[in-house]
């Protein structure tokens, strides 16, 4: 395996020339590597030394609220295992089943549960009884019927207030209030394959594994984009393979088809860009590590690599790896600072890996599932015609189009310019169109 | 979504006023939470992505006080809230709240100190929070997407809740006094071992007083007396019904006695009340003028603590110049 480079943090690397400007503050961070000098951020940051252990497995916060320093993920999810072994947190299993059935089991294993209460809190067995007693008495419910709906009338909180004044202005101003698709796709790609179980218990994911969050960027670089760029979230396990990644991230150049195919309509969906180009690349922490699954895959990083040894361009040494070779959990990466994935030899599309936790009870627990699909949205080119279907075909020079390019959907497409017989009417040049909204 | 507009003020209403009870008992939360029947923040037609980002936002609203510097009672408070707002949420599946790794050493110091202290019933809530796997053990605190236009918001540490900072028993804590004491004895043997005469040291070799382990020791012990003086002389211990009223009364009726005398003079001060504004509105300080004893609001809680500060201060600094 290639020793992928760690420690001190460099100014230097590809990744920068996508992000020229550093905050004014980016120069405490030499200071944080310092042993000894709290580099978190936020509540715990006075009072908190360094954490000794773990030394650079601790993720911690480089600059505060951006990212981290780089840690190895294998060997931080090894420290989260051995911290809460033992206790049950790490278990995967379903929680006891409810019902009057389990209901009756459980006063009969009434004296074991308190058992297990004092137990676990080291007082004596009679406390513990009076435990359960106190907290069956203190329940938090104010009024059972209460609709989650209605607002109550007299409420002191302030959220409530503010929430109601909104309904209220709603409400004057007609306003309809509705969930609008965006919404619903969003809730949905997030909670779709909650609680998921696999039917083959070995693809069950296993107690302890990391789950990774990763923001895929879309290499859209509209006006509109700048402040908040529209990106995928895929959630990835620490045991896969990059390549598991690589290929359900979505990109619409993958389906471009080259050409022009306004005599031969039929054939354009031979080969998509994906099946002819393979090549890919992910770059983390001055390692690029090429797609080389296939015989056609090239090493798009090379010509990287030669420019910036070519001359002193203040980049140290970068690496090249094989991506079918790592896991996640073999990564160094820092959380929070964008990496890259490159293919089709030029579309780019910024990574950032934005969370890490260990796999929970209510998560989506087939391994086959994964990397779950989260979140995706991207506008859509519609049809010039309907105004309703996504648009396939583009036309250039069309004697028939308003405008140029202009955007059909296939069945619009065929009406207007082939005849019943599919002939081609008149002169245009026409190319397969693959809309950005496509994977909506 | 960042903190929605109110939550924070809602939840730092029901700790502060969970901190006037002087308890950390869960009756004494479950009382107040039903009383401005907090339950129903969720309430009011949220469509379910609403709901889950509010929830997420609500639990990592009451997290934060969970985690030092917050003073123990707020810490408990904290736990509450956690406890309540997971339980009473809408969202199907429940949405978890996210630990931190570097947060769960601290979070398990607390729940030992909750044992050995005896304060049962906290642990008990944290327990059932960790079977009902209400956690989400995470690498960071909140999810790092590298937005660098976003301005970074530090979220300000509410002072009336922060744990009063005692340095001095960080410098010098039972650790370092062992340490000292080994030494000090290593140092008078070492003298005895050198010296002529075995029993008695060189008096040249003199140069430390030989009590000032036992002069150090002292005066921790007394500055840790101030300190619990001075702070909430009443936790109120559970079950043993006669024992909570003797502990917290003696010391009670000696700050009560100086309390009442300084809020006399201060109830002239105060006979004046600003008018809050609409956002603090519900922390408006009332005036009570049938009484001017009891012209202290809300407002004057904090002056009240400064005011123990004041004057136990000048008890320690009377009983310092003693002891040299």
């Amino acid at each position: 395996m290639a020793a992928l480079p760690t420690g001190v943090e460099e100014q230097g690397g590809w990744v920068e020339c996508l992000h020229p400007v550093w905050e004014p503050g980016g120069r405490r961070q030499v200071l944080s590597e310092l042993p000894g000098v709290p580099t978190s951020s936020g509540v715990c940051s006075e009072q908190d030394p360094v954490a000794s252990s773990g030394g650079c497995n601790f993720p911690e916060h480089k600059k505060p609220e951006l990212n981290t320093r780089a840690f190895h993920v294998g060997a931080f999810g090894e420290l989260v295992r051995d911290r809460l072994r033992g206790q049950g947190d790490l278990s995967l299993k379903e929680p006891r089943a409810t019902g009057i059935r389990a209901a009756w089991a459980r006063r009969g294993r009434r004296g074991w549960d308190d058992a297990a209460v004092a137990r676990d809190l080291g007082c004596d067995l009679e406390a513990g009884t009076e435990l359960k007693a106190v907290w069956g008495l203190g329940k938090l419910q104010c009024c059972e019927d209460q609709d989650p709906e209605v607002i109550p009338e007299d409420t002191d909180l302030v959220t409530l207030g503010v929430r109601k004044k909104l309904l209220e202005r709603r409400e004057e101003t007609l306003t309809i209030d509705r969930a609008c698709r965006q919404e619903i796709l969003a809730y949905e790609m997030d909670s779709h394959a909650i609680g998921k179980k696999p039917e083959n218990p070995a693809d069950m994911i296993e107690e302890g594994e990391l789950i990774l969050s990763v923001n895929v960027l879309y290499p859209v670089t509209f006006h509109k984009h700048q402040e908040h760029k529209p990106y995928q979230t895929m959630l990835v396990l620490g045991s896969q393979k990059l390549t598991e990644l690589r290929d359900p991230i979505c990109c619409v150049s993958d389906l471009q088809i080259g050409g022009g195919f306004s005599n031969t309509p039929d054939q354009a969906s031979e080969h998509s860009s994906k099946d002819l180009y393979k090549s890919a690349f992910f770059y983390f922490e001055g390692t690029f590590c090429n797609d080389r699954r296939y015989p056609e895959c090239r090493d798009l990083s090379r010509t990287i690599i030669e420019w910036s040894e070519s001359h002193d361009r203040g980049y140290r040494k970068f690496q090249t790896a094989k991506m079918e070779d790592f896991t996640f959990n073999d990564l160094h990466i820092k959380l929070g600072f964008p990496y890259l994935y490159c293919h089709q030899g030029d579309c780019e599309h910024v990574v950032v890996i934005t969370d890490i936790r260990l796999v929970h009870r209510d998560d989506c627990l087939g391994r086959i599932l994964c990397p779950l699909l989260t979140k995706h949205w991207l506008w859509t080119r519609k049809c010039f015609v309907s105004k309703m279907y996504t648009a396939r075909w583009v036309t250039n020079d069309d004697s028939f189009a308003p405008d140029d390019p202009c955007f059909f959907s296939d069945a619009c497409f065929r009406m207007l310019h082939y005849d019943s017989e599919g002939n081609k009417l008149g002169e245009f040049l026409a190319h397969p169109y693959v809309a950005p909204g496509t994977f909506n | 979504m960042g903190a929605p507009p109110g939550l924070q003020a809602d939840c730092e209403e029901l700790l502060s006023r969970f901190q006037e009870t002087d308890s950390v008992r869960f009756e004494d939360f479950s009382a107040l939470w039903r009383s401005m029947k907090f339950g129903t923040i969720f309430c009011g037609k949220m469509r379910n992505l609403e709901k889950n980002t509010f929830t997420k936002e609500a639990l990592a609203l009451a997290w934060r006080y969970f985690l030092p510097p917050y003073a123990f009672q707020i810490r408990v408070g904290a736990l509450y809230l956690l406890y309540g707002l997971y339980n009473t949420q809408l969202c199907q599946p429940k949405q978890k709240i996210r630990v931190a790794l570097r947060d769960w050493d601290e979070i398990l110091k607390f729940q030992q100190d909750l044992i050995n202290s005896e304060h049962f019933d906290v642990a008990y809530i944290f327990r059932k929070l960790r079977l009902d796997k209400a956690f989400h053990f995470t690498a960071m605190p909140k999810l790092l997407s590298f937005r660098m236009k976003k301005k970074v918001q530090r979220t300000p540490v509410t002072e009336e809740f922060k744990e009063p900072n005692d340095r001095v028993m960080k410098l010098i804590t039972s650790d370092v006094l062992e340490e000292m004491l080994n030494v000090h004895d290593l140092y008078q043997n070492m003298k005895h071992v050198i010296s002529a005469d075995k029993s008695n040291p060189n008096k040249t070799l003199s140069l430390v007083k030989d009590d000032f382990f036992d002069n150090i020791k002292t005066i921790i012990l007394e500055h840790q007396q101030w300190h619990k003086d001075r702070k909430n002389p009443s936790l109120k211990l559970k079950g043993k019904d006669g024992e909570e009223k003797m502990e917290g009364n003696s010391q009670e009726s000696e700050s009560c006695e100086r309390a009442a005398s300084l809020a006399k003079i201060k109830s002239k001060a105060f006979a004046v009340v600003v008018q809050a504004s609409k956002s603090r509105r519900h922390r408006q300080v009332r005036l009570d003028s049938s009484d001017s004893d009891s012209a202290s609001g809300q407002a004057t809680r904090e002056k009240r603590n400064k005011e123990t500060l004041k004057s136990a201060g000048r008890k320690k600094s009377s009983r310092k110049r003693g002891n040299f």
